[in-house]
C-alpha cells in the first residue's frame, strides 16, 4: 500500500514538474520567429522590423548562413533578421505549403531551383523584380546564367543564392597509372569511354577492383545531359514559352544517353552504385572509381577526401559530341531567396534590404569560398579572398568556365514545371528500368515521359489553368 | 532444489554464452560501426578496406557536430516534450486498458477495436490538419504543442490490456468484495503489479516520441524549440555530405537514451524478480 | 473478451444496467477518447472528404471529385504494385521480428552469470530511431565500401548489390526493421517470461520434462498475450513502414520499394494530389482494420490469458 503510494506521488510530482517545464515556453512563445512581427506592431514606439529567413541550409552552410546574418543586422539597426533553418529543401517547401493555408510564412524563404513554378503558381510571392524596378536596382553584376533560370515571362521572381553546376571529377593519379594525360579530362562521351577502358582494372580471380566511372542515377545529371544537347526537358520551350503540358525527355537525346550509359555499366568499365550521389562520391574518394559526376559545390570535400591519397581534376559535364560544346551549355542547380506578399509592406521592403546584401559582391564572395558555391554576383570574383580561395583551389576555374560558357537560353533555362521533384524521381525510375534490362532506353523513357505528363496535366487542373 | 532455467553442464554452458555472444554481436554491430564511423576523418571514411576497428579518434567531429547544431539544448528540448508525453501516456492508457480489461460493457470489442484503428491510419496523411488545429489554438513554438496528439495511445492501451487480462478477474471480484473501489483497485492493486509492463510502455512512448521528426518540424518555429532529430538533419548536407559528423550527431543524441534505457532496465529486472505474479 | 455474459442482473432494467455499466466504464475512457477525437478522428473525417475533392497546390478543397480517386487507385499498376511490395514487406518482417525476439528472449532468460548484461544488448535497439537505423546500413550497404560486402568478400561471396538491385532492395530495406523491432520484441517477451512463476517450470521438472518441453509447454502458451500484441502490432506498423524507405532507396529501384505509405508520402507532399493521397491512406486503413479484425476473430480465442 505505501509503496502504490509513493508511486503515485512520484507520477504527480513528475507531473508538476512536467506543467512547470511547460510554463517558461508558453511566455517564450511570442519571442520567436515568426511571432516576431507582432512583437514589432506591438512596440511601435522603436522603428526596428523584425522578419524571418527560413532557409534549408545545414551544417557549415547552415553556420555560414547565420554568420551572413548578423553581420547584415550588425551592419543597421532598423532591421532584424532571424534566421531559421527549416529542414531539408523538401522539407521546409512543405513546411511552407502547410503555413500558407493559415497564413504562417516568413518574409523570406530560401527555395531549390526546381520549386520555381510551384512557388510562382502558390500566388504568394513578391516577385524580386518589382523591387528592382522601384528602385532602379542594378542588377548588371547578377550572372546572366543564374539570372536566366529564375526569370519566368521576363520578370526575376527570386534572387538567386546558392547556385551550382555539374562537373566530371577525376583522378589524375590514376589517369597517370593508366598513361593517360592527367591534364585532359574527357570531353565527350566517346572519351569516357575510352579513357573508362583504360581505367579499369580487374584482379587474378577476374574480380573488377578499379571502375573507369561511376555515375550516380540521379535526375539532375539527366537534365543536364540533355540541356547541353540542346533539347527540352518539357513542351512549350521548357515550359518558359508557355506553361508546359507534355514532357519531352524520351527524345533521341534522351534515348542516346541512356544507351551510352548503359553501354558503359554492361561493359563492365563503370559501375552503377545507385541513386545516392554520396555514394559514387565515395567510391571515387576511396580511389575504386576514376571518374564521377557530381555538383561544383562538392569540389573542396573531393580535394580534402583525396589528402596524401591522389590528385583531384575537374572537367567539364562531357558531352555527347564535340560540336555540342558550342551548342549549348549546362542549366544552373542550387536555391533562392523567396519574398512573401503576404507579410506587411514594411516587413517586405525590410526583406529586399536583406536580398541585396545577400546577393552583394561581399557576401557571395564570402559565401563562395564558406562552401563552393558560385558567387552569384560576378564581381564577388574580384573580393581579394575570392582570388585567394581560387589560387588555391585552381580546380574550380574550370566550373566557373563551364558557366559562363553556356548560352542564355530556354535549354540552360531549365525545366519549368510544378511537379519536378516527381519528375526527377520518374525519370530515375526509367533509368532503373533501362539498366535492369526490364525495358530498352526508348521504352523505359516513353513511359516516364506518359507518366510525367500526367501529373502535368494534373497539376495545371489543380492551378486552374 | 533444480532449477529449471539454471544449466549446470559447462559444455551448455560454454555454447549457450557462445550463442549469447553471436546474438549480442549481430544486435551491436551496427551501432558499433556508427561509433567507429563517427571518430573518423574525411580520409579515413572513404577507403577500402573498410574500417572494423578503430584507427583515430577525431573527437574534432563531435566539437563540429555540437557547433553545427545545439543538440545540448535539443536534448533539453526532447525530453521534455518525451517526458511529458510518456507520463500522459501512462496515465491515459492505464485507465483506459483497465477498463478494457475488467469492466462489463456492452460494445466493448467495438469500443476496443475503435482504440486500436487510432493505429491504422498513416500518422502522415493527418499531420497537416493537425498542424493547422495547433496553429490555431495558439500553441505553435511550445511544449504543449508537441505533446498533446500524443497524450493517448492505443498501442499503450493494448500492451497494459493484454497485461491486465493475465490477472485473475478473482482478485478484482476479491477486491470488490472488501468495498474497493475501481479506482483504488487499479491504482493501488493493478498497477503496482503491472510494474513491467508500465515500465515497457515507459521506455517504449519516451524513446518514440524522443525519434519523431515531421511534427517537431512543423509545430516548432524557433531553434530554441527544436528537438534532437531536427538537430540530425542540421548535420545532414545536401551536396556535401559529411557522414563522420552525422554520426557523431547520432550518437550524441543517443547517449542520454541509451542512460535511461539502462537506469529502466534494471529497475524492469527487479521488479520483475521481486514480486511476480502469483497464479 | 470477456466478462460481459457474467453480470447478474440485480436490480433495474437491462437497459439501465447497460448505462450503468457504461456510466462506471466512461471515465476510464473519456481521457483517451478526447484526445483522439481531436487529433486522430477529426483529421480522420477531412481525409475521407478530402478524398473526393481537387485541390489547389496548397491543398485548398476546390472541386467535388466524387469517387475519382478511388476508381484512378484502383486501376492504377502503381497503386497494386505499392500494394504487393507493402505485403512483402509485412511478410519479411513480421515473422522475423517475432522469431529473433523469442530465441534472443529465450536465451535472455537463462540464469547464468552475466546474462542482465546480455539482456540490456539483445534489446538496446529499442532506443534507436528509424531514421538512425536506416542510416547506419546505409553505410553498411555501401556497394564497394560498405563492411556487408566487405565480410562477405572475405568469405568468397560476390558483393550484393543491396540497394540496387531490384530482388535485394526490399530485402536491405526489411533488415534494418527487424534489427530495430527485435529489440522490443525481446523487451516485451522477456518481461513476458519473467513473470512466468519458476514454480510452474519446477512442476514440470518434476514431471520429467526437459528444457525445450517446458519451453513449449508452459513458456510460449502463458506468453501468448504478449506474442499476440506483438502479432498485431509489428504486423499494423509493418503496414505503415515509411522511414526507412525513405532514407535508404526513396522508393527505388525500379519501385521495388514503394511501399504504401511512401507512395501516399509522395502524393501528398511532393505531388500535391492531396486528395488522392488521402484516397490512398483511406484504403490502407481499410485493408489494415480488415486484417486486424481477422487477427482478433480467428488468434485471440487461442490467446491463453490466465
Amino acid at each position: 500500500m505505501k509503496r502504490s503510494l509513493i508511486r503515485i506521488l512520484t507520477v504527480i510530482i513528475l507531473f508538476g514538474l512536467f506543467l512547470q517545464a511547460c510554463t517558461p515556453a508558453a511566455t517564450k512563445a511570442p519571442e520567436s520567429a515568426t511571432k516576431a512581427p507582432e512583437v514589432a506592431t506591438k512596440a511601435p514606439s522603436s522603428e526596428v522590423v523584425n522578419i524571418a529567413f527560413w532557409h534549408a541550409m545545414s551544417g557549415h552552410n547552415g553556420e555560414v548562413i547565420e554568420e551572413l546574418v548578423k553581420r547584415f543586422n550588425d551592419s543597421q539597426s532598423a532591421i532584424v533578421v532571424t534566421p531559421t533553418y527549416q529542414g531539408s529543401y523538401d522539407d521546409s517547401i512543405n513546411k511552407l505549403k502547410a503555413g500558407l493555408q493559415s497564413k504562417d510564412v516568413p518574409a523570406i524563404v530560401q527555395v531549390y531551383d526546381i520549386g520555381t513554378r510551384l512557388m510562382i503558381d502558390l500566388g504568394v510571392m513578391t516577385p524580386m523584380q518589382s523591387f528592382i524596378d522601384k528602385e532602379k536596382f542594378d542588377v548588371s553584376d547578377i550572372e546572366p546564367g543564374v539570372a536566366n533560370y529564375y526569370s519566368v515571362d521576363g520578370k526575376l521572381w527570386s534572387m538567386p543564392f546558392n547556385t551550382s553546376n555539374p562537373v566530371l571529377y577525376y583522378n589524375k593519379t590514376l589517369f597517370k597509372e593508366a598513361g593517360l594525360d592527367p591534364e585532359k579530362a574527357p570531353r565527350t562521351w566517346a572519351d569516357v569511354t575510352e579513357y573508362s577502358r583504360a581505367l579499369v582494372k580487374k584482379d587474378a580471380s577476374g574480380a573488377t577492383t578499379q571502375y573507369g566511372c561511376s555515375f550516380a542515377i540521379y535526375g539532375w545529371f539527366v537534365e543536364q545531359f540533355l540541356a547541353v544537347q540542346g533539347s527540352y526537358y518539357v513542351n512549350n520551350e521548357n515550359g518558359r514559352a508557355a506553361l508546359a503540358t507534355e514532357a519531352t525527355f524520351n527524345g533521341q537525346e534522351g534515348v542516346d544517353l541512356l544507351t551510352w550509359w548503359k553501354a558503359l555499366n554492361d561493359e563492365g568499365i563503370c559501375v552503377n552504385l545507385g541513386r545516392a550521389t554520396s555514394d559514387t562520391k565515395k567510391a571515387f574518394d576511396s580511389g575504386v572509381v576514376a571518374m564521377t559526376l557530381d555538383s561544383t559545390a562538392g569540389l573542396r570535400d573531393r580535394i580534402d577526401a583525396a589528402a596524401g591519397k591522389f590528385e583531384v581534376g575537374v572537367g567539364f559535364l562531357p558531352r555527347s559530341e564535340e560540336a555540342d560544346y558550342e551548342k549549348s551549355g549546362t542549366i544552373i542547380g542550387g536555391a533562392s531567396l523567396w519574398i512573401t506578399n503576404l507579410r506587411p509592406q514594411a516587413e517586405q521592403d525590410a526583406a529586399w534590404e536583406f536580398v541585396k546584401f545577400m546577393s552583394s559582391a561581399e557576401s557571395q564572395a564570402y559565401w563562395h569560398i564558406q562552401t563552393g558555391y558560385y558567387p552569384i554576383n560576378s564581381a564577388g570574383y574580384n573580393e581579394p579572398d575570392d582570388v585567394a580561395w581560387r589560387a588555391k583551389y585552381p580546380q574550380f576555374q574550370v566550373a566557373i568556365d563551364q558557366l559562363h560558357m553556356a548560352p542564355i537560353n530556354n535549354y540552360t533555362a531549365g525545366g519549368l514545371i510544378g511537379v519536378f521533384p516527381e519528375a526527377r524521381q520518374t525519370v530515375e525510375t526509367a533509368i532503373e528500368e533501362c539498366f535492369a534490362g526490364t525495358s530498352s532506353p526508348k521504352d523505359a523513357l516513353d513511359k516516364g515521359a506518359k507518366s510525367v505528363t500526367q501529373a502535368i496535366v494534373d497539376y495545371n487542373d489543380n492551378i486552374g489553368q | 532444489m533444480m532449477k529449471f532455467l539454471h544449466f549446470k553442464n559447462p559444455i551448455v554452458k560454454v555454447l549457450l554464452y557462445l550463442l549469447l555472444i553471436a546474438g549480442a554481436v549481430v544486435m551491436i554491430f551496427p551501432l558499433y560501426t556508427g561509433v567507429l564511423t563517427s571518430f573518423l576523418g574525411p580520409e579515413t571514411i572513404s577507403s577500402y578496406p573498410p574500417k572494423l576497428f578503430p584507427v583515430e579518434f577525431r573527437w574534432q567531429n563531435y566539437i563540429d557536430a555540437s557547433r553545427q547544431a545545439p543538440l545540448l539544448r535539443f536534448i533539453l528540448n526532447s525530453f521534455i516534450q518525451s517526458g511529458g508525453v510518456m507520463i500522459m501516456q501512462l496515465i491515459t492508457a492505464s485507465l483506459a486498458a483497465f477498463a478494457f480489461a475488467f469492466l462489463p460493457f456492452k460494445g466493448k470489442n467495438i469500443a476496443f477495436l475503435v482504440f486500436l484503428s487510432t493505429m491504422m491510419i498513416p500518422w502522415e496523411s493527418t499531420i497537416i490538419p493537425n498542424y493547422l488545429f495547433i496553429q490555431k489554438i495558439g500553441w505553435t513554438d511550445t511544449y504543449q504543442g508537441l505533446i498533446s496528439p500524443f497524450m493517448a495511445t492505443a498501442f499503450g492501451t493494448f500492451l497494459l490490456r493484454q497485461f491486465f487480462m493475465s490477472i485473475p478477474k478473482d482478485l478484482y471480484d476479491a477486491a470488490k468484495m472488501d468495498g474497493c473501489s475501481n479506482v483504488r483497485f487499479l491504482t493501488s492493486i493493478l498497477l503496482p503489479l503491472a510494474r513491467p509492463a508500465l515500465g515497457t510502455l515507459a521506455v517504449y512512448s519516451f524513446l518514440q516520441t524522443y525519434n519523431q521528426y515531421l511534427w517537431p518540424l512543423l509545430i516548432t518555429n524557433s531553434t530554441n524549440m527544436r528537438t534532437v532529430q531536427i538537430g540530425i538533419t542540421m548535420l545532414q548536407v545536401f551536396e556535401r555530405e559529411q557522414w563522420q559528423i552525422v554520426m557523431a550527431g547520432v550518437v550524441t543524441i543517443m547517449i542520454p537514451t541509451l542512460f535511461l534505457f539502462f537506469a529502466a532496465n534494471r529497475q524492469l529486472i527487479r521488479g520483475l524478480t521481486a514480486g511476480a505474479i502469483k497464479g | 473478451m470477456e466478462g460481459q455474459k457474467t453480470a447478474h442482473y440485480k436490480h433495474g432494467t437491462p437497459f439501465q444496467k447497460e448505462l450503468k455499466n457504461w456510466l462506471a466504464a466512461l471515465p476510464f475512457l473519456l481521457p483517451s477518447i478526447i484526445v483522439f477525437t481531436v487529433f486522430i478522428f477529426i483529421p480522420l473525417i477531412r481525409s475521407i472528404v478530402l478524398s473526393m475533392y481537387g485541390t489547389n497546390p496548397i491543398g485548398q478543397m476546390t472541386s467535388f471529385v466524387g469517387l475519382k480517386y478511388y476508381q484512378r487507385l484502383f486501376t492504377s499498376d502503381q497503386f497494386i504494385n505499392s500494394l504487393t511490395v507493402t505485403l512483402k514487406f509485412v511478410l519479411y518482417t513480421v515473422p522475423g521480428v517475432i522469431l529473433l525476439g523469442l530465441i534472443l528472449s529465450t536465451l535472455g532468460n537463462i540464469r547464468l552469470k552475466g546474462i542482465s548484461v546480455f539482456r540490456i544488448l539483445f534489446s538496446l535497439t529499442i532506443a534507436i530511431s528509424g531514421a538512425t537505423a536506416a542510416l547506419l546500413f546505409m553505410f553498411l550497404y555501401h556497394p564497394i565500401l560498405g563492411i556487408f560486402n566487405y565480410l562477405l568478400s572475405l568469405i568468397g561471396v560476390s558483393a550484393i548489390p543491396w540497394l540496387i538491385d531490384p530482388k535485394w532492395a526490399l530485402i536491405a530495406v526489411a533488415i534494418p526493421r527487424i534489427w530495430l523491432g527485435t529489440g522490443f520484441a525481446t523487451v516485451l517477451l522477456l518481461a513476458g517470461m519473467q513473470g512466468i512463476p519458476e514454480e510452474y517450470y519446477e512442476a514440470a521438472k518434476i514431471d520429467g520434462a526437459g528444457f525445450w518441453q517446458g519451453w513449449r509447454l508452459i513458456t510460449v502458451p502463458l506468453l501468448t498475450p504478449s506474442l499476440f500484441f506483438l502479432l498485431v502490432v509489428t504486423t499494423l506498423n509493418a503496414f505503415q513502414t515509411f522511414t526507412e524507405v525513405n532514407v535508404l532507396t526513396n522508393g527505388g529501384p525500379i519501385n521495388s520499394t514503394e511501399v504504401m505509405v511512401q507512395s501516399i508520402y509522395r502524393s501528398f507532399y511532393f505531388n500535391g494530389q492531396y486528395g488522392y493521397a488521402s484516397a490512398q491512406a483511406l484504403v490502407l486503413f481499410v485493408i489494415i482494420m480488415a486484417l486486424t479484425i481477422i487477427q482478433f476473430g480467428v488468434l485471440e480465442k487461442k490467446v491463453n490469458y490466465e
